[in-house]
């Protein structure tokens, strides 16, 4: 337990020194920001020009589809920021010969590539997140409690743990192919289903995104349960989160006796 | 020249051949994509017997030909721009016997073969899962073509501008994602343009973007008002000669300007 304890010290201190490296490169943080929230106009004109074309989409409508839109960018932010770094396991430690001097540290090679994410940048999903989350509480007339906001702020923490734990078990595959980043990334971008309602998909991909890759834990469960929807199946997701995470410990562990160095 | 850029272009392919999985992800990343699109637009059509004034065989091809078409439109050769700026290796690409523009341009060649690639794949599998409607006339194909054809000099162009942003800045990555959305916005690939609110259509009538995407599709699927056609075309050509001045002079004012990291 005290070697758990240690690792999340030892992580927020890792956390501390990328925050303080915004500082550093203030001008790209704030273009990145800008830029990541310009991209999200997209999802947001598509979302609007299907409520132009219909009143409700499996139930939900318009302000609805925002606030599970709003809570999955919570979730994506934190992911994003902490563990960003999983896509250069391949391109830039392993290639590059890095992950050698990673292995002689004295703490889990997995705490220390994580603990180096710095994508300050996703913090402008985090806030373009925030601001829609609460302006359709508002809209819906969700009463804002206390018990509400704690109830976000940690599941959104358990979603981008659940969004953390997949991206480690594909990041995985760096050590076969020395290059990480697309597979990981070709998976994450499966996020996406889950904003909208599973009730439109065929059971292939709802059995996709709620079993094989539990997107749905993620953001679409929690928000049914603020909408008052369904109360039990947001909590799973803590345990679906604790499930994920052991396996791609294991699953790293048993992949990291695979590695042999590129050696340069 | 054209046999550098062409030996160029080749070059540029070759390297993704040297990771075929990056094939077979990039396929995935598209069919992925096109996933939600599909879904969304079916509900609608069931619950409400309407897509968006299309039918909905006409909605799902247009989606698949979008992400099918999307690469050839959005990649490109900007990171390998922003990366050359980064570690100063542009200062050799100056002195290279081959200009600037046309050296990248013959990368950018190498990269669009790369998306074509990708687009067949990508719409040969969406037209097993979902089914699509063929172009209407071989005609209406061969203009299709013609317009895709035209718009790879105005993405080029695009490119540059953007990456030239990047002497400035340092990092072309955030200019990068901003012209990437821009272009996702104006191209239709979100929707249909007729689906956006009259100002925007009357708006994009006039930029270059909706021939890049929208307008082929349309032409595909038998939507577009031919005797709009020679308009369209003059469009792009003015459009290629504007872009192709903002990008050189640009570039030409940054290279003065611009100290870089030593290389």
């Amino acid at each position: 337990m005290t070697k758990v304890l240690d690792n999340i010290r030892l992580y927020g201190s890792f956390l501390k020194t990328s925050l303080k490296e915004m500082l550093v490169y203030r001008l790209d943080c704030i273009v990145g920001m800008t830029s990541q929230m310009v991209t999200q106009a997209v999802e947001i004109i598509f979302i609007w020009i299907v409520f132009q074309n219909t009143e409700n989409l499996a139930g939900w409508n318009f302000m609805q589809i925002m606030l599970l839109y709003g809570i999955t960018l919570l979730s994506v932010g934190i992911a994003d920021f902490c563990f960003d770094a999983l896509y250069d396991i391949g391109p830039k430690y392993i290639r590059e010969g890095d992950f050698d001097k990673i292995l002689l540290r004295p703490v889990h090679p997995l705490l220390s590539i994580i603990g180096g994410s710095k994508e300050f940048t996703s913090l402008g999903y985090f806030l373009l997140g925030l601001i829609i989350t609460i302006i359709m509480l508002v809209k819906l007339a969700i009463p804002i409690t206390i018990f509400l906001i704690l109830k976000i702020v940690f599941f959104s923490i358990v979603g981008a743990l659940i969004i953390g734990g997949i991206n480690t078990i594909c990041s995985i595959s760096s050590f076969w192919t020395y290059r990480s980043n697309e597979f990981i990334w070709s998976v994450y971008q499966i996020y996406t289903f889950a904003q909208y309602p599973i009730d439109i998909y065929n059971g292939f991909i709802k059995f996709l995104i709620t079993v094989i890759l539990p997107f749905a834990f993620v953001a679409y469960f929690p928000t049914m349960n603020y909408l008052g929807w369904d109360i039990y199946l947001i909590y799973l997701s803590p345990i679906v989160a604790i499930v994920l995470w052991i396996i791609a410990v294991k699953v790293w562990n048993l992949a990291l006796n695979k590695y042999r160095s590129t050696g340069n | 020249m054209l046999r550098t850029i062409f030996a160029l272009a080749k070059m540029h392919l070759n390297e993704h051949n040297i990771y075929k999985s990056n094939f077979y992800l990039f396929s995935f990343n598209r069919l992925i994509e096109v996933v939600v699109y599909i879904f969304v637009w079916q509900a609608i059509y069931y619950q409400t017997g309407d897509a968006g004034g299309f039918t909905l065989s006409q909605m799902i091809t247009y989606y698949i030909l979008v992400v099918s078409i999307n690469p050839i439109v959005l990649w490109g050769i900007n990171e390998d721009m922003g990366h050359s700026i980064r570690t100063g290796r542009i200062n050799k690409e100056l002195l290279n016997p081959i200009s600037y523009f046309k050296y990248y341009f013959g990368m950018n060649l190498g990269e669009i073969a790369f998306a074509v690639i990708v687009g067949i794949a990508v719409f040969v599998v969406c037209a097993i899962f979902w089914g699509v409607t063929l172009p209407v006339s071989f005609l209406n194909f061969i203009i299709f073509l013609v317009l895709i054809l035209l718009g790879i000099p105005i993405t080029f162009f695009l490119q540059m501008i953007a990456g030239t942003v990047g002497f400035y800045s340092g990092s072309i990555w955030g200019i990068q994602i901003l012209r990437k959305a821009v272009i996702s916005i104006f191209a239709g690939v979100i929707a249909p343009i007729t689906l956006f609110p009259a100002w925007f259509q009357a708006l994009s009538n006039y930029l270059p973007f909706q021939e890049l995407i929208y307008t082929p599709i349309n032409i595909w699927i038998g939507e577009f008002d031919m005797s709009q056609i020679v308009f369209v075309l003059i469009k792009q050509v003015i459009w290629i000669v504007i872009l192709y001045i903002i990008a050189k002079k640009f570039f030409e004012h940054a290279v003065k300007k611009i100290t870089i990291n030593g290389g």
